[in-house]
């Protein structure tokens, strides 16, 4: 396990404080191609550290309000998708888009592969302090929405979604699956697939750097943003004795200050998808709705 | 109108095959021929391993673009060459990974970046959402035109290659890297030697966008909700384009497997594609799937099918999961 950095507290306060002193001054354009008869999208545009001008997708159901709603956090790689047709009937939907993903990729453009290790050397110009920022900037913008209900607002993604419920405790709900900088440098020692290869691309070009980049990454972390997640939170579980398993999670189950569900996936991505769905819905006061349809007009 | 519950196999598609389908497409390959491929390789030392050298490659294509992709290769003190080549396809919204673990198997691997991909977008960049809908309504500018030819020039790359047996070449990828195994083994089919297509995207467009609400298809709702009067010439573009169509140009063995109940290529285009097929294949389903299509399972019978058909030296080795 990695070990937590004695600063990580000042650090990431460091970040709150950065991001206090930029104002977000959001911006609002109507997509008419994304709008439909029951909810408005909007292109949302907003400033992050840097300063950088982020972006996301935010679709708001039409009628009174407030609505749940449910925040994105983005994925590894350029492409985040518009918000989900049947999640756009039922929520207010924030997907956002960090600095270098496609959208907001000027001034700069992030690599893939190479994201994971841009500035890696040093916690202080890691890409990911940066890309942390524009999630909490992102969850400051949907948590100011007087659209939004506050006591039905979740966050769902990766690693990204655990940090910035953390961080931002006013989520009441968590999904989070598929996660990246969860004991990464273990992972890296099992894996050679990409993403995490990169770290071992990395590592073989600069092998003094191994502790430095352990540091780095143990900032990210989620195990250490845990404790300050109070969100009810599900957590996606995959097979024993595999990364991502229930023997791999544990610690992390544990390190998480709210209650916690843990889900174990069936790689069968209908069965998957619906349990994960309903399981939302409930906690959020609307009904479960299958991606996959089953009778057709 | 009442609701009727969906059986996939017995879907009857819309799709009609252009009188001129094979008359369009033979006039761009002509093009496309006159075009010099003007290939070039650069090592990528952080990227190689002591088992396999990775490349970044570019090569020109249609419209003056130049084309980006990853080309990785055994290393000779690992494996001696001559080895099979084998094209991955890369998927809508994903960006092309690497293939090193298909190169440890014994492959000449190339992650293809056709044109809007990164490293291949400074010139063409119709954006995600946007390259579904890109020029849809004219099929001699529509998006495909040139990404569909941006994939088979990746199997001209591979021919200029001396290290790689051009008797032994095949291509994979899943969603849209499904469709363009499809298509590339149906405009290549001289020179494919079987094809493996996960979950195929771009088969069935109108249908597809009748059965889901779910992106990449949903992009086409869009379109016909803020432009109506479109719409037959949306179909009339996307004939030239549908999987469905090149599925019989294919003569090597295929291997598609597909998800019932995926969201976002619905299994009914699967089927559709796949009896469209009359080469040697292969139909694996896989119950409850979605867009995974059972890759969890499915891996090991992809890895199967390509080694019989393209013999890699090191087969025991596993590849990654492919992504769409």
């Amino acid at each position: 396990m990695n070990q937590k950095p004695n600063d990580f507290t000042q650090f990431w306060e460091t970040v709150d404080r950065e991001l206090e002193q930029v104002p977000a001054r959001p911006e609002l354009t109507e997509i008419p191609m994304r709008s439909t008869q029951f909810c408005t999208v909007y292109w949302v545009k907003l400033t992050s550290i840097g300063p950088y001008r982020i972006g996301g997708y935010l679709s708001v159901p039409n009628g009174d309000g407030p609505h749940p709603a449910i925040m994105q956090t983005p994925k590894y790689g350029s492409v985040n998708h518009v918000p989900d047709y049947n999640d756009r009937q039922r929520y207010l939907m924030f997907t956002l888009m960090h600095r270098g993903q496609r959208l907001v990729d000027q001034p700069w453009q992030a690599s893939y592969p190479g994201l994971l290790t841009t500035g890696v050397a040093d916690p202080e110009t890691y890409v990911y302090r940066s890309i942390v920022a524009d999630c909490l900037r992102g969850a400051e913008f949907l948590q100011s929405r007087p659209e939004v209900d506050p006591d039905r607002l979740a966050v769902v993604g990766d690693d990204l979604a655990l940090i910035t419920a953390a961080r931002r405790p006013e989520f009441s709900h968590a999904h989070a699956a598929g996660l990246m900088f969860y004991r990464l440098m273990e992972h890296c020692e099992r894996s050679s697939a990409y993403p995490v290869e990169e770290v071992n691309d990395y590592l073989r070009a600069n092998p003094s750097e191994t502790e430095r980049v352990a540091d780095t990454l143990s900032y990210v972390d989620p195990v250490f943003h845990a404790p300050g997640v109070r969100a009810k939170s599900l957590v996606s579980v995959g097979d024993d004795g595999a990364v991502g398993g229930p023997e791999w999670l544990e610690p992390l189950i544990q390190a998480i200050g709210g209650p916690v569900e843990q889900y174990r996936v069936t790689h069968r991505g209908g069965t998957d998808n619906d349990w994960i769905d309903a399981w939302m819905a409930r906690q959020l006061g609307t009904e479960p709705m299958s991606k996959f349809r089953r009778s057709v007009a | 109108m009442s609701a009727t519950q969906r059986n996939p196999e017995t879907f009857q598609t819309s799709v009609q095959r252009p009188p001129d389908f094979d008359a369009f497409w033979q006039a761009i390959l002509d093009d496309v021929n006159q075009i010099p491929l003007n290939p070039s390789i650069e090592h990528v030392p952080m990227r190689s391993t002591d088992e396999v050298d990775v490349y970044e490659i570019h090569y020109d294509t249609l419209d003056g673009l130049r084309i980006a992709g990853w080309y990785c290769v055994p290393k000779a003190s690992y494996l001696p060459p001559p080895y099979p080549g084998l094209l991955i396809v890369p998927g809508y919204v994903s960006e092309p990974t690497l293939p090193k673990s298909w190169a440890k198997q014994g492959y000449a691997a190339i992650g293809v970046a056709p044109r809007g991909k990164l490293r291949s977008n400074d010139r063409y960049n119709p954006g995600y959402p946007g390259l579904l809908v890109h020029n849809i309504v004219d099929p001699h500018t529509y998006a495909y035109r040139g990404f569909y030819v941006d994939a088979c020039r990746a199997v001209d790359f591979a021919l200029s290659r001396p290290e790689i047996d051009h008797s032994r070449i095949g291509v994979h990828g899943s969603s849209q890297g499904g469709a363009l195994t499809i298509t590339t083994a149906a405009l290549r089919s001289d020179v494919i030697t079987c094809g493996a297509a996960g979950a195929p995207y771009l088969c069935g467009f109108m249908d597809s966008a009748s059965l889901t609400h779910s992106y990449p298809y949903e992009e086409i709702n869009e379109y016909l909700r803020l432009y109506p009067e479109q719409e037959e010439l949306v179909r009339e573009t996307l004939e030239y384009f549908d999987g469905i169509n090149f599925a019989p140009m294919i003569k090597a063995p295929m291997l598609v497997y597909i998800g019932l109940e995926d969201d976002v290529c619905p299994p009914e285009t699967g089927y559709n594609v796949y009896n469209a097929m009359s080469c040697q294949k292969t139909l694996h389903t896989a119950e409850n799937c979605a867009h995974d299509a059972g890759a969890f399972w499915e891996m090991a019978h992809i890895e199967s099918f390509l080694a019989e058909h393209l013999n890699p030296a090191n087969p025991a080795q596993r590849a990654d999961t492919t992504v769409g």
